[in-house]
């Protein structure tokens, strides 16, 4: 699997780690533990631990792998 | 060594053969010779070698069946000594000088087997037969099945010896891969390459060319194929941005574009090249990629199939036009398609008797039995073969014709043709399913991995002119959808040949009609496995073992689905089919592994003072990927407890010196540092006094501990968090998300400076002394200038100093940090300015003995507790949010009766203590529902005299003075504990201070 | 009493050990030596100040900041883009030095953090570079793709590194690249690094 990361392009996988769930809601109970396991398009918390440390927002398919968007998770300044 | 030269079967005028170059090699044994351009199936049928292998399950005698890597039969251990490799198919193991082959899976010889009295007790071994027979009783599984299964599993042998050879990995992007360099393939690569794409193609033979290379008399664009090829593989390599691989074979399709690929660098010669990797495993990563592998033969299942002799057609075509080789003196042909036409017409050609050729159809087109008629062909039209004959090679074909009379002839070689399968399997690794065509009979490519076109034979277009036209169209495309579009010419015009086909699965009646030739699964294991129910071809598979051989069901699959589909009266695209998984052939281990293996095997982290570590003779742990040092042995000191007892003591009572560069350093820095901490920290650090550190503890969100250090703040908007060695990647990681994903809003900035500084404790009575000695007049390092918990930076000795009066070890205690360039110096000018007050060096063990000592929490304390279970409850602000603070206070983890801190002591002095026991009350039996906790830290304690332990137990801190019984079923031991406070030593603290 | 030892530390660069044991070729297609004794430094651009610093580092050394992974170049010092916010700062020769003459010069704009014992710096140059690089590193090096000033964050085996290309007189037939390792890799990488240009031969460059 390949992630386009916005700052360093492309790279493989063992560049990143996954964190978990983005789009958890709810109480910090519900967030930390009832988080849901869709499949299908998701949204999820990536670091690219081997690339430019950043925290990325990334939307894929958890079925076919497709990545849909690749954002930082810390919005670029105005 | 004379060789026995015997190559009556060779014959002149094979373009890809070197006949001036010989290559001398031995097989089980015997000397033999061969040609440069030889396989070693090719080489050995030149020597009229036709038995060379045993068939796994019933020891059956087995030849050369395919002149490729979907060999099943013809599987040899290669080399000797430690480069031994077993498993490797003569059809693709390129002939070098020096080459020695043994035949495996037969003993004591290949010509007697006595394995082969399986053969006779075939009955017995037929589908399901190991879930039939090992079932019960079950004691006789671990000490007489097992032991049977395994000395019988299994095909050749390893050398059990290191393997002398390097393997590396590498990584390679394009535009175009191109799989494949048959016609198809060569015209995608060419047109694709001519637009300027960055294209590799690779090729798992050493010889481009695919079947251009196995064909006669064919013409693309009105010259002869062989010239094309001569001048597509001319131009290809003129192009620069163009990357041949030969001997490199694409074994899978990973997500991102990403096929993964083995160069086979040094497999045809002897041993590499020094330096030289024997293998090279490849990532390729290709925006576009062209799937141009061709087909593969099927075989006709009849009564003996399997009969050293009896070979595909096309291979048999193969070895006489590529190689040179005539497999046989009388070709008999077997087919139900016009290939096998081009095979007899191809063999008589070259010289070879064709006593029949038995075609399954009636319907042969006009023109083809003309030439037939024409040639002098024995025809048969309508005839099936019912029969072959010869001990260890066929001598006998028995058929029928169409009226069902039987008949027979002399023959050698039983060339068949069951028609085409395209390669599929690369297209369904990410799960697609191919499609069946009911037109070729046969799986055509179905949904293809993003990116993937398929041309040629592997697309089921068998024509030589759709072969061209599809790569030269599937090139372009392919090129301009990366944004190349130069010119790329026209696409190579060649005829195309009807393929003609009528389907026969097998032979009605067959007996010993072998379907997977590998795992020895015949017509009658499928007629049995339908009879017991394991219909769906997934069941079928695992039942029978057809398709699970290392060729992957290559050659089986499809006549083996067919006859369950005959079988269950269902279309075969209800039947369906497997699907294949990535690696599609074989890949060594160590192709996998390559660098990482042995020392390499993952990075070691060095210390700045690594090198005057070893030079005191420290003895090294791994922690994490660093290797600390553990002790400091000195001489007359016989075990290393002797040398840990020494450094405790010198520690406690004069001064010792600790290497702590390994804790994880972090730079906070920002106007909104000091903020940040404090959501950070389950402890305030907001109002931290510059030059002051304090010590600290995370939680994770679900509110148990994640890590603890010490925060020193040396400016406003500047601190330096510590972790633990193993988090420090960790905590980066927490901190960075934090910044970035929890509070954007904070001006804060952290970096890693892990790896800047290295850092040196000194404690002990006497680091006071040592250090002021050391530092001179650059800073004063009295109580009052320098109290308990400060930090100071200062230059001295021409570089940055950064000085903490922080301990772990409960005494007097300082760490100082330099630039980790002058950790080494640093680290020699301690030793040297210590030795006149007795200082030593003292390492992770000693380290351990004082913090226990104290009752510090280390790395077995805070897995799953909570800041309350090991004492820092107090630490925890309520006037403040932090993170998992929402989650600390639920009812489970606040619950009194939850395991919690306490020290042990032996009620009996002297016995020792065993990490990992558990606490129970007296005369409480030892059952989960009695365990009151488990000892999570021990030591045995220098200065008290006694074996100490930190526990984790209910209610813990309220049982202090109870004793209770410390039992350990796996060590099998029991010793009587008091429990007490944790801090063993110096509850006051008075030894920090003053 | 002793007499005070107030000489000064003396410094072992992080490719010293390995370098000094190291299996050299006389002539070879992959050059290497460490770059030593440089100034480093992690600078994490402080928030809306971006636009700020820009101007600061063209009025202080003439450098022209640029976005992403790439190598800006000024007076006496470059910056290589590490990620959206961070740059490591390097500068020939200075030594710790640097990072408190850049926490002066840029004060209020970045945070500044010493690097300069953090990483090991290998000049790597000579027609098969690139091809040992393509041993380890999961990252597209063809001349297309990656140019001098190109800068990436990446891995080499398994050891972080954070790789730029120089400029050179012939980039594509013969790059020049600069590979920061952080310090305690410095002898797995040099190990790995050794392996991987042993076929094309490794010589030691300078």
């Amino acid at each position: 699997m390949r992630i386009p990361c916005p700052y360093c392009g492309s790279r493989d996988l063992r560049e990143f780690t996954y964190q978990g769930d983005a789009e958890a809601t709810g109480d910090a109970f519900e967030r930390t533990y009832l988080r849901t396991n869709p499949l299908g398009r998701h949204k999820g918390y990536w670091y690219h631990d081997n690339g430019c440390r950043s925290w990325l927002l990334v939307e894929r398919d958890t079925k076919t792998h497709e990545i849909y968007s690749v954002t930082l998770a810390q919005k670029e300044e105005v | 060594m004379a060789g026995h030269i015997n190559t009556t079967n060779r014959i002149s005028g094979a373009p890809e053969i070197d006949y001036a170059t010989s290559a001398r090699f031995t097989f089980d044994g015997r000397s033999y010779t061969g040609l440069r351009g030889d396989t070693l199936a090719s080489a050995l049928l030149a020597n009229g070698v036709k038995l060379v292998a045993r068939s796994f399950k019933y020891h059956r005698p087995r030849g050369i069946l395919t002149a490729g890597s979907e060999e099943p039969n013809a599987l040899v251990e290669l080399r000797e000594g430690a480069r031994k490799e077993p498993n490797c198919k003569a059809t693709t193991v390129e002939l070098f000088d020096g080459l020695s082959a043994q035949s495996q899976n037969r003993w004591p010889s290949l010509e007697n087997d006595i394995g082969a009295i399986n053969g006779l007790l075939s009955p017995i071994f037929v589908a399901g037969f190991y879930y039939k027979t090992f079932k019960w009783p079950a004691s006789f599984w671990e000490k007489l099945y097992e032991p049977l299964i395994r000395r019988a599993a299994g095909l050749g042998r390893l050398s059990n010896l290191p393997d002398p050879d390097s393997y590396e990995k590498a990584f390679a992007f394009c535009d175009v891969l191109v799989i494949g360099s048959g016609p198809a393939g060569l015209a995608a690569a060419l047109a694709a390459g001519r637009t300027g794409a960055r294209v590799i193609l690779c090729e798992e033979d050493f010889r481009l060319g695919g079947r251009l290379l196995s064909e006669a008399g064919e013409e693309i664009n009105g010259r002869s194929a062989r010239e094309w090829l001569e001048a597509a593989r001319a131009e290809l390599s003129s192009l620069s941005n163009v990357t041949l691989m030969p001997r490199t074979a694409v074994y899978g399709v990973y997500d991102g574009n990403t096929y993964g690929a083995i160069e086979k660098v040094a497999d045809h010669i002897l041993q590499p090249a020094a330096h030289q990797p024997r293998q090279r495993l490849w990532q390729i990563v290709a925006t576009r990629s062209i799937l141009a592998a061709g087909a593969l033969e099927r075989p006709l299942v009849f009564s003996g199939n399997d009969r050293p002799g009896v070979m595909m057609a096309s291979a048999v075509r193969t070895y006489a036009n590529r190689f040179g080789v005539l497999a046989g003196k009388r070709v008999a042909v077997f087919t139900n398609n016009d290939n096998g036409w081009r095979t007899a017409f191809d063999l008589a050609a070259a010289g070879a008797g064709i006593p029949a050729l038995i075609d399954t159809r009636t319907d042969v087109d006009a023109a083809l039995s003309a030439r037939g008629r024409a040639a002098g062909l024995n025809i048969i039209s309508g005839g099936q073969v019912v029969a072959t004959n010869g001990s260890k090679a066929l001598n006998e074909v028995i058929f029928t014709d169409a009226r069902g009379v039987k008949q027979n002839v002399s023959a050698d070689v039983l060339a068949m043709s069951g028609g085409f399968n395209p390669a599929v399997a690369l297209t369904t690794h990410k799960g697609a399913r191919p499609a069946w065509s009911d037109e070729l009979a046969t799986f055509v490519p179905g949904d293809l991995p993003g990116g993937m076109s398929v041309v040629g034979a592997a697309q089921g277009e068998f024509s030589l002119g759709a072969a061209l036209r599809g790569g030269h169209t599937a090139g372009l495309a392919a090129a301009s959808a990366t944004g190349h579009d130069g010119a790329a010419g026209d696409a190579p015009m060649a005829a195309d040949e009807a393929y003609r086909h009528a389907p026969m699965w097998h032979v009605e009646g067959a007996k010993k009609a072998f379907v997977d030739f590998q795992h020895d699964v015949t017509a009658s294991d499928i007629t049995l496995a339908h009879r017991e129910g394991y219909r769906s071809v997934e069941l079928l598979k695992r039942y029978t073992t057809l398709g699970m051989a290392t060729d992957q069901g290559k050659l089986s699959n499809i006549n083996g689905h067919a006859i369950m589909a005959a079988l269950a009266g269902k279309p075969m695209e209800q039947v369906g089919t497997t699907v294949a998984r990535a690696p599609s052939i074989p890949v060594s281990i160590g192709a996998f592994a390559g660098h990482s293996r042995g020392k390499d095997f993952k990075p070691t982290r060095h210390i700045a003072g690594h090198a005057h570590a070893q030079e005191l003779n420290a003895t090294f742990i791994e922690t994490g990927q660093w290797l600390r040092p553990q002790w400091y042995a000195r001489p007359g000191e016989t075990e290393w407890r002797d040398s840990v007892n020494r450094e405790v003591s010198t520690t406690r009572t004069a001064v010792g010196i600790c290497d702590v560069s390994t804790l994880g350093k972090i730079d906070v820095q920002g106007p909104d540092a000091a903020e940040f901490l404090n959501r950070v920290y389950i402890n305030a650090f907001a109002k931290l006094a510059v030059g002051k550190a304090r010590y600290g503890v995370m939680l994770r969100e679900d509110g148990f501990i994640l890590d603890d250090g010490t925060v020193a703040r040396f400016g406003e908007e500047q601190f330096v968090v510590s972790t633990t060695t193993a988090n420090a990647g960790r905590i980066m990681k927490h901190l960075n998300y934090c910044a970035q994903v929890l509070w954007p809003e904070l001006d804060v900035q952290i970096a890693s400076i892990s790896e800047a500084w290295a850092q040196y404790s000194v404690a002990g009575p006497r680091s006071r002394e040592l250090l002021q000695k050391m530092l001179g007049n650059a800073f004063d390092l009295s109580d009052t200038a320098f109290p308990f918990m400060g930090v100071a930076e200062f230059d001295w000795a021409g570089v940055p100093v950064r000085l903490f009066r922080i301990s772990f070890s409960g005494e007097l205690a300082y760490e100082i940090a330099v630039p980790a360039n002058y950790g080494d110096a640093l680290s020699r000018r301690l030793e040297a300015e210590g030795q006149p007050l007795g200082a030593c060096f003292y390492g992770t063990e000693a380290l351990g003995v004082m913090r226990i000592e104290k009752g510090h929490v280390g790395g077995p304390e805070m897995v799953g507790t909570t800041a309350e279970d090991v004492g820092l409850g107090r630490m925890m602000s309520t006037k403040k949010d932090f993170i998992g603070k929402a989650l600390a206070y639920r009812e489970a983890m606040v619950d009194p009766a939850r395991q919690r801190l306490v020290g042990l002591r032996p009620v009996e002095a002297g016995k020792p203590l065993a990490g990992g026991a558990h606490l129970l009350e007296k005369g409480a039996a030892p059952t989960t529902a009695n365990d009151q906790g488990y000892v999570t830290s021990v030591t045995y304690s220098p200065i008290l005299k006694s074996w100490l332990g930190l526990a984790l137990v209910k209610r813990g801190p309220e049982r202090i003075g109870e004793r209770m019984r410390v039992v350990d079923l796996l060590r099998n031991t029991e010793v009587e504990v008091e429990l007490c406070s944790p801090v063993f030593l110096d509850p006051e603290g008075s030894k920090l201070h003053g | 009493m002793a007499e005070l030892n107030t000489s000064p530390l003396t410094a072992i660069s992080a490719f010293a050990g390995a370098i000094s044991h190291a299996h050299f070729e006389a002539h070879g297609d992959v050059h290497v030596a460490e770059r030593a004794n440089l100034g480093l430094a992690t600078l994490t651009v402080r928030k809306g100040q971006r636009e700020a610093l820009k101007a600061a580092l063209l009025a202080h050394y003439g450098l022209e900041l640029l976005d992403g992974p790439r190598v800006s170049r000024g007076n006496g010092l470059i910056l290589v883009g590490t990620g959206p916010d961070s740059f490591l700062a390097v500068k020939e020769g200075g030594g710790w030095a640097f990072a408190r003459e850049l926490s002066a010069t840029l004060a209020g704009l970045v945070s500044v953090a010493d690097q300069s014992s953090g990483y090991g710096v290998v000049r790597l140059e000579g027609p098969a570079a690139r091809q040992v690089l393509a041993k380890g590193v999961p990252v597209d090096l063809h001349p297309l793709a990656f140019r001098p000033d190109d800068a990436a964050v990446t891995l080499a085996s398994h050891v972080g590194i954070i790789l730029w290309q120089e400029p050179s007189a012939r980039p594509e037939q013969d790059p020049v690249y600069d590979i920061a390792v952080f310090r305690s890799f410095a002898e797995s990488f040099w190990h790995w690094l050794e392996q991987s240009a042993a076929e094309f031969g490794l010589r030691q460059a300078g």
